[in-house]
């Protein structure tokens, strides 16, 4: 908005001049104070105009959140309904597909809704949850807390909920551990994360938000470190004790790392943050976990990736198939980095060399730096958090998965969200910049029957059905041959693909799309394919995408229909290999033993309970394939609340 | 005259170092409380109905980009309240079955706006983490809009201009929020 007054010129405003025109002429001391007001005025008007002519780019005054880097241009007037907008989180962008605007909102009734719940991934009996909170094994027990919303099945009033189990798979629920009764938290216990001392002693840092609503880091610990199930939890009475730093604002201060050791015995943590739109890891030292010091500089900070949420910082080894304590460091260390991006609702990981002396990270390749590169997870998946399981000496994952269907659906059906199947870490030792993720081994437990397919053919263009019985609980192993004869003959082009901007499965290629359909029904109706596509460069170099297409994955217009997925790498004499959980309404898909995983919501009208099926597909026009299988029924994990007779398993 | 000059020059030194210490930001915000609700509705899809609707509050002028969310979140609240209203009464009147259904459909849509969308809009605003109020936002949008839909075929749409309103300042109030990610 420009400022239309005209400069004062200096000698006419006399107006301004509180001293009166004429006494100007009376003594010299006026005129000197005359002059000066006349050039504050002026100062004041420059100052106005200059400072309007910068607020058509930032007016987010600095006080609240700085000035916006990124051109407005970019997020003016962008239509709610259309398309994937740029920042706007993926729940938001499932909307009513152009090509579904003669349908209405789904009519769903009891029995699709029941269908969705989930029978072996974790999730509390009914509500509301969001992050994995505080994981760690303790005295013979898993521990899992989160962000629970003990009113409604949307987000709010948020506390620690709580469960238990001897196998990250059957889980028994626990009275809330922490609940908004302080001042310091009354507005959120929100996510934090656990540290186990030398002395086996836990302690918890998470984040409250204040009756102020400010953001601070809170410090609790077991009231009773004898009770192997943690049930009952003390808050720190100094609490909180961390606030933000000058230079942080009230409200980008949140979910504190587990602690790791330095050098000088001290222990660090990190907190995500921002700056302006650079998100940046602060970095904390302390001996008590009541005072810190907080480090000059930051851990790590990206430009234009925003507000880093659940920062987590933890070593891989570059040679070994197990582990790390999040203290471990030396030379067959890496180090990652992984932030949840809040403008994008992503997490991104990135391997790097830690410097401990003055608390940096570098990455190893900047151009996938932590929240422009690599993902956890290309589909649903986000505020993850690992944690060290020192009874099994490995290094394991949890995911927030969230629901992609309408909030309305949520609220007849009572709930919102699951956690992924736990998954171990390991630092990809053939590609060198990926991690590993894999489903625990102990979900193996679950497996009931299993039918074995060898070397099923299957024409460019075909559908093979797979009569595995019930087909909504299943643990899926392939591995898929493609014709060697196509992959040479075909002829490539500079056409560059991608998984989301793709037709999806109808987009016929020369090599691709093949892989399974699951939840898919007699007719395929309703089908969701997790399936490869091998692109041809004009180079002759291949290049195979894995994907995930909810295009078709149900009749109903009031869920996500996207297309996710990403570049997965195959190395040279490398099967193309899948493994698939169905679980009902969550399917969690990984390539070449879990370099590249997608996990999606899917929502069938029809292809549920002994409707659902499972078949093999082929679409490309010139390659055949070959799969072979493994499929599994799965049991039930009976997730329930904690038997009552109180008596430890 | 040489010393006129040299105190003159002297003040102007004076006046320019006060000036830039001065923050530009208080100047915006007490000088400019208007300004702030032109600058964020352009942010918006829907500029004209954003600037009606922050204006009409008084706590808008010298409001900050979350107090402009939570008045845009009051306004839909009100808004989507009143349009539920509207949908009780019709049905009460209704006698055919189609617009019947169509009515019963269209108040499960606002019942849920006005039970969860908005609560978890103003929440995520007021406690700061505006991700979750984006989506509130965005999914009252949708419910407006799956409303809308069940009347395409309707000879008439007797609610459609507030299920407008509804549907438009949802979008408005999911922008705003936006910038606070």
């Amino acid at each position: 908005m420009v400022d239309t007054r005209p400069f004062l010129p200096v000698s006419s405003h006399a107006g301004s001049d509180p001293t009166g025109p004429s006494e100007n002429r009376r003594k010299p001391m006026k005129l000197q104070l005359s002059i000066f007001f006349v050039l504050l005025t002026v100062g004041f008007f420059a100052a106005l105009l200059t400072s309007n002519n910068g607020s058509d780019n930032g007016f987010v005054k600095e006080n609240e959140h700085g000035s916006l880097a990124s051109p407005s241009s970019e997020k003016q007037l962008r239509p709610v309904s259309r398309g994937p907008a740029v920042g706007v989180s993926e729940k938001s962008n499932r909307l009513f597909a152009k090509d579904n605007e003669n349908q209405l909102a789904y009519p769903w009734n009891n029995s699709m809704l029941s269908w969705q719940r989930t029978a072996f991934h974790f999730q509390p009996e009914k509500n509301w949850m969001n992050d994995p909170n505080g994981p760690l094994f303790y005295k013979g027990w898993y521990h899992f807390f989160y962000q629970y919303n003990p009113h409604a099945a949307v987000w709010g009033d948020i506390v620690w909920g709580h469960a238990v189990s001897k196998d990250l798979i059957h889980w028994l629920h626990l009275p809330l551990a922490m609940v908004a009764d302080q001042w310091y938290d009354k507005n959120g216990v929100w996510t934090g994360s656990a540290t186990i001392l030398p002395d086996g002693k836990v302690v918890m840092l998470y984040t409250g938000s204040t009756t102020e609503n400010v953001q601070v880091q809170n410090l609790a610990y077991p009231a009773d470190h004898s009770d192997p199930l943690l049930i009952n939890w003390v808050k720190y009475s100094g609490n909180p004790v961390l606030v933000p730093p000058p230079g942080i604002l009230d409200k980008d201060f949140r979910d504190p790392t587990t602690a790791w050791l330095t050098s000088e015995g001290k222990w660090r943590i990190t907190i995500g943050s921002k700056i302006n739109k650079t998100g940046i890891a602060l970095v904390y030292d302390t001996k008590d976990f009541i005072n810190y010091e907080l480090l000059d500089g930051v851990l790590h900070a990206v430009p234009r990736t925003g507000m880093w949420e659940c920062v987590d910082f933890f070593p891989v080894s570059k040679t070994e198939e197990n582990g790390l304590d999040t203290s471990v460091n030396g030379p067959s260390v890496k180090h990652v980095v992984k932030a949840s991006l809040d403008d994008d609702r992503h997490d991104y990981y990135s391997i790097g060399t830690y410097h401990e002396k003055n608390g940096t990270w570098i990455p190893d390749e900047p151009k996938i730096d932590v929240g422009i590169g690599l993902r956890y997870d290309y589909g649903i998946y986000y505020a993850a958090k690992t944690f060290y399981d020192q009874n099994k000496n490995r290094r394991v994952l949890w995911g927030w998965i969230g629901e992609s269907d309408s909030e309305a659906a949520d609220m007849q059906k009572g709930w919102a969200s699951v956690q992924s199947i736990p998954r171990t870490i390991l630092f990809d030792k053939k590609i060198g910049t990926h991690l590993l993720q894999w489903p625990v081994e102990e979900i193996e437990s679950l497996r009931l029957k299993s039918y074995e397919f060898n070397q099923v053919k299957v024409q460019a263009g075909s559908v093979v059905p797979l009569d595995v019985g019930p087909a909504t609980q299943l643990d899926i192993i392939a591995e898929f041959e493609i014709d060697k004869e196509a992959l040479e003959k075909t002829t490539g082009s500079n056409v560059t693909f991608s998984c989301s901007s793709s037709g999806g499965t109808i987009e016929r290629g020369a090599l691709g799309p093949f892989g399974l359909l699951v939840l898919a029904d007699d007719s395929l109706s309703e089908q969701t394919p997790v399936y490869f596509y091998i692109a041809k460069g004009s180079d002759g170099k291949l290049k195979t995408f894995f994907c995930n297409d909810q295009s078709r994955s149900s009749v109903a217009s009031d869920v996500n229909k996207r297309i996710y997925g990403n570049l997965v790498p195959v190395l040279e004499g490398e099967k193309l290999s899948l493994r698939v959980l169905v679980d009902h309404s969550i399917v969690e898909s990984f390539a070449q033993g879990g370099r590249t995983v997608i996990t999606s919501r899917v929502y069938p009208t029809k292809a549920i309970y002994g409707a659902a099926k499972l078949f093999l597909f082929n679409n490309a026009t010139e390659a055949s394939v070959s799969a072979s299988l493994r499929i599994w029924q799965m049991n039930s994990a009976f997730i329930r609340p904690y038997p009552n007779n109180k008596e430890s398993q | 005259m040489n010393n006129t000059i040299s105190l003159t020059l002297l003040h102007l030194a004076f006046c320019f170092t006060l000036v830039s210490f001065t923050p530009i930001s208080a100047l915006e915000l007490h000088g400019t409380g208007a300004n702030m609700v032109e600058t964020t509705c352009q942010k918006t899809p829907f500029y004209n109905l954003c600037v009606s609707a922050l204006k009409s509050d008084p706590r808008s002028s010298g409001a900050d980009v979350a107090g402009l969310a939570q008045i845009g979140t009051d306004k839909l609240k009100a808004k989507a309240t009143a349009t539920l209203r509207q949908i009780t009464a019709l049905l009460k009147v209704a006698k055919d079955p189609e617009l019947k259904m169509a009515l019963r459909d269209c108040a499960d849509y606002y019942n849920a706006i006005v039970k969860y969308d908005i609560p978890v809009a103003v929440e995520a605003v007021t406690k700061g983490d505006p991700k979750f109020g984006v989506e509130g936002a965005t999914d009252a949008a949708n419910e407006a809009d799956a409303c809308g839909r069940g009347f395409k075929n309707q000879p008439k749409f007797p609610i459609y201009a507030s299920n407008k309103v509804v549907h438009d300042l949802s979008a408005v109030v999911a922008s705003i929020v936006q910038l606070l990610l």
